[in-house]
C-alpha cells in the first residue's frame, strides 16, 4: 500500500504537469459562443512525446494512464484522452486516435467523434472497431463541452477484437471516473480561486462558512473519488471500477451545483472557463447509465446477482 | 503507487482473524453490544487484553525497551482495523496502546514510565482521558478546570464531562490550567491522575449510545502530589498535539460500516428483500462510500509509515469517514427498520445505537470541514 509515485511515475509526471501548463492550453473564449475548445496542439505535443502509451509501459502502467486522464481534464481546451489512454493500449492491434468509444450501444451523438480516427463499440457479447472513413461524421451541435458528433453505425466496416469484453468495460468505467474526478477537481479549483478574491459584505465570499463547508466537503469527496478510480486503475477488477465511478457520478450532480452556485452570475459566462468543466461534468456523470447503474453492477460483484 | 497488500501485511491480518476466531467467546455478540464504551466492554477487555499481549498483538509497534517489537506502522494500522471490525475487543486499551503509552514514553519521568506503562503493555490499565469540559468540547484550549500548586502538591477543581471509561478507569489522563487567569492553550498542563483520589466523583450520564458510556467527573479539592504532572507547566498543549499525531486517523469507522452493511445484505437476503434495484443500488452506495473513507484513511497511514511530515489529508479522511457511516447507518434505517428492536439483531442495534456520535466524537465534523477549508483549500478566515 503505497500512495507516492515510483520514479518512472513521477518523471511521467512532471513532464506531463509542465505540457499541460503551455500557454496555448489556457482559456479563451471560443467565437461564435462555442462551447468547447479543442487543444490541438497539446493532442499533437502529447501525442508525439509517448503520453497515451503509459499503460503500455510496466513501471508506469495503467494506473499513471487513469492519472493522465484525471489531469488531462483538468486544463479548459479539452483533448480526447481517456479513451487513448486506457482503451487503446489494450485493444490488441494498432488503431489511430483520437478515439471514440461507445458502450452497449448507446444512442445519440458521442463525444469527440468529429476528431475521431476510430469507434469502439464496447457490448455484453464483445468488442468491436471501426475506421471512420472522411465524412463519415455529422457533428452535433451541443450544449454539453465537447466535440459531439453522430455516424450511421451501420454503415461502417466492424472488425471484431479478441479481447475481454468486461476488462474494457472495466477501463473505459475507470477511464470515465478519472475525467469525470477530473473536471470536478479543476472546475472547484477555479471556484475556489474566485471566492478568495470575489468580496460580498465586507469579506471575501470564501471566508463564508456556508461556503466553505460545502467546498470542504467536495474536496473530500473529489479526493475519496480519485483514490478509488487509481486503486481501480491499478486492480483493474470490476468491483473497484463499479464503486468510483459510481461513487464520483454520484457526488457530481451536486458538487456541480454548487460550484455554479459560488461562481454566481460570472459562472453562467461562456468568458469564464467554469462551463468548460462543469458542462463536461453533466454528460460524464450520465454516461454508462449513471451512478445506479455502476452501483447496481457493484452490487452484483460483491453480493452476487439479484 | 500501490494499492496492494505485501504478502507480510495479508498473513498478518490473517493472523489476527485467526486469533480473534480463536479467542472470542461464544457469547461474544452480547458483550460487544453494549460497546466498547460500555462497563461490560471494558471488564471483558482485562480478560482479552492480556491474551493479546501473550501472543504479542498489543503493542507489536512499541519500541523493544518498551516490550514492544517496533513492528512498522501498517501492521499496527491492520491491528488495529481488525480490532474495530470485530467489535474492538480491547476496549478502552486502544488508547493506552494507541497514545497514551507512547506519549508517556516520551514525557513521562522515569517514575512515571515505570508505574504506568508496564501495566498497559499486559494489557491491564484502564485509562480515562479527562479532556472536554461543559464550556469546553470543539473549542477544547478554552478549558476552566484548574490545577493551583501547594507546596509539592496541585490541588484540582473542576469539571470533565463525556468522559468514557470514568467507571472503571484507574487512572485520568487530565488536562487542567495551571497558568494565570487568561487561559488558553499556554496555561495548560497535564496530570496523571488515580481515580481513586479523594475528591474525585464520577456520574454515570444516560445517553442514546449506551448505558455507562459516558461520565460527567467532578474534581473539588483534590490533592495531588507535582509528581503525577506529566512534562512542564504550560507544556500540555504540546503533548496533545503529540498525542493527537499518534492517533490521527482515529477509529477505522468504514471497516465497523463495512463489515455492518455485509450482514445487513445478509439479512436482507435471507428474508428475499435484496433484489430491487433500490435496495441494492443504495446498499452499493453506502459501500462506496466505505471505500472512499478507507483509501484516505490509508493514505495518511502511508505518509505515517514513510515518514511524511502530517499533512491536512487526516482533516479530509476524518470527514470521509463520518460520511461512510452515516451512509451504512442511513441504509440500515431504510430498509431494516427493525434493527432498532429487539435483540435478534445485536450487532445491528448496537452498531445504529453508537453510529450517531461518529460526528461528534473526537473533535466534530464541521471543525474537520473548517480545518479542510482553511488549510487544505487555503480559504480566507471570516471577518
Amino acid at each position: 500500500m503505497r500512495f507516492d509515485l515510483n520514479e518512472d511515475q513521477s518523471t511521467y509526471a512532471t513532464f506531463l504537469e509542465q505540457m499541460l501548463a503551455a500557454p496555448d492550453t489556457g482559456f479563451q473564449p471560443v467565437e461564435g459562443w462555442g462551447r468547447y475548445d479543442y487543444g490541438t496542439a497539446l493532442d499533437a505535443q502529447l501525442d508525439e512525446n509517448g503520453f497515451f502509451d503509459a499503460a503500455r509501459e510496466e513501471e508506469l502502467g495503467s494506473v499513471t494512464a487513469a492519472l493522465m486522464v484525471y489531469e488531462a481534464a483538468q486544463v479548459p481546451v479539452c483533448i480526447e484522452c481517456a479513451a487513448s489512454a486506457l482503451i487503446r493500449p489494450f485493444l490488441g492491434r494498432d488503431v489511430s486516435r483520437p478515439l471514440a468509444v461507445v458502450v452497449d450501444d448507446a444512442p445519440g451523438a458521442i463525444r469527440y467523434l468529429p476528431q475521431a480516427k476510430g469507434l469502439v463499440s464496447i457490448t455484453a457479447t464483445g468488442v468491436r472497431y471501426a475506421d471512420l472513413p472522411e465524412g463519415a461524421v455529422q457533428p452535433v451541435e451541443s450544449l454539453y463541452a465537447y466535440p459531439m458528433g453522430t455516424v450511421d453505425r451501420d454503415a461502417l466496416d466492424w472488425t471484431a477484437l479478441d479481447v475481454d469484453t468486461g476488462d474494457l468495460r472495466t477501463l473505459w468505467q475507470v477511464a470515465v471516473a478519472a475525467e469525470l474526478a477530473g473536471v470536478l477537481k479543476a472546475g472547484m479549483d477555479a471556484v475556489i480561486d474566485h471566492v478568495r478574491e470575489r468580496r460580498q459584505f465586507g469579506q471575501p465570499l470564501g471566508a463564508f462558512q456556508g461556503v466553505q463547508h460545502r467546498l470542504a466537503t467536495a474536496a473530500v469527496e473529489i479526493e475519496g473519488a480519485r483514490l478509488q478510480m487509481l486503486k481501480a486503475a491499478q486492480s483493474r477488477s470490476a468491483q473497484d471500477a463499479a464503486a468510483a465511478l459510481g461513487y464520483v457520478q454520484g457526488v457530481a450532480t451536486r458538487i456541480t451545483y454548487d460550484l455554479h452556485q459560488f461562481m454566481g452570475a460570472m459562472g453562467l459566462t461562456l468568458e469564464h472557463p467554469l462551463h468548460r468543466w462543469s458542462y463536461r461534468a453533466k454528460l460524464l456523470r450520465a454516461d454508462l447509465g449513471g451512478s445506479s447503474a455502476s452501483y447496481l453492477a457493484y452490487a452484483t460483484e460483491r453480493w452476487g446477482a439479484a | 503507487m500501490d494499492f496492494t497488500w505485501t504478502e507480510d501485511d495479508a498473513a498478518y491480518r490473517a493472523r489476527i482473524k485467526d486469533f480473534l476466531a480463536r479467542e472470542l467467546p461464544a457469547n461474544w455478540d452480547e458483550i460487544a453490544r453494549h460497546g466498547p464504551g460500555s462497563p461490560e466492554q471494558t471488564e471483558f477487555s482485562l480478560e482479552f487484553c492480556p491474551k493479546l499481549a501473550a501472543e504479542g498483538l498489543l503493542i507489536p509497534h512499541w519500541p523493544e525497551e518498551w516490550g514492544g517489537a517496533a513492528r512498522p506502522p501498517w501492521e499496527h494500522f491492520i491491528l488495529g482495523e481488525e480490532m474495530w471490525r470485530a467489535g474492538e475487543p480491547r476496549g478502552g486499551q486502544y488508547m493506552n496502546v494507541n497514545w497514551i503509552g507512547p506519549v508517556l514514553m516520551k514525557y513521562g519521568s522515569a517514575e512515571q514510565q515505570a508505574q504506568y506503562i508496564p501495566p498497559m503493555a499486559e494489557g491491564k490499565a484502564i485509562w480515562c482521558q479527562g479532556f472536554s469540559e461543559p464550556g469546553a468540547g470543539s473549542d477544547l484550549a478554552s478549558l476552566r478546570t484548574r490545577a493551583v500548586r501547594e507546596g509539592d502538591d496541585y490541588v484540582i477543581n473542576g469539571q470533565k464531562i463525556w468522559t468514557s471509561y470514568a467507571g472503571l478507569a484507574s487512572t485520568c489522563f487530565l488536562l487542567a490550567q495551571t497558568g494565570g487567569a487568561e487561559g488558553g492553550r499556554s496555561g495548560i498542563a497535564i496530570f496523571l491522575v488515580p481515580m481513586d483520589t479523594p475528591g474525585i466523583e464520577v456520574r454515570a450520564i444516560p445517553s442514546l449510545i449506551g448505558h455507562g458510556d459516558i461520565h460527567e467527573v467532578f474534581f473539588t479539592d483534590v490533592r495531588i502530589p507535582v509528581s503525577t504532572r506529566l512534562g512542564e507547566e504550560g507544556e500540555g498543549w504540546t503533548i496533545i498535539s503529540y498525542a493527537l499525531a499518534n492517533e490521527r486517523v482515529g477509529i477505522p469507522r468504514y471497516e465497523m460500516g463495512s463489515a455492518e452493511l455485509d450482514s445487513m445484505v445478509a439479512e436482507l437476503q435471507r428474508r428475499g428483500q435484496f433484489s430491487d434495484s433500490v435496495v441494492r443500488s443504495r446498499a452499493a452506495a453506502a459501500a462506496a462510500a466505505c471505500e472512499a473513507a478507507r483509501l484516505q484513511v490509508y493514505r495518511v497511514v502511508d505518509g505515517r509509515a514513510r515518514g511524511a511530515a502530517p499533512g491536512n489529508e487526516s482533516n479530509l479522511a476524518r470527514v470521509a469517514v463520518v460520511a461512510a457511516e452515516q451512509a451504512v447507518t442511513d441504509f440500515g434505517m431504510d430498509f431494516l427498520p427493525d434493527g432498532f428492536s429487539g435483540s435478534d439483531h445485536m450487532s445491528m442495534l448496537s452498531h445504529h445505537e453508537r453510529a450517531i456520535v461518529t460526528g461528534i466524537a473526537a473533535g466534530a465534523a464541521e471543525i474537520q470541514l473548517n480545518l479542510v477549508a482553511r488549510r487544505h483549500l487555503n480559504l480566507p478566515k471570516g471577518a
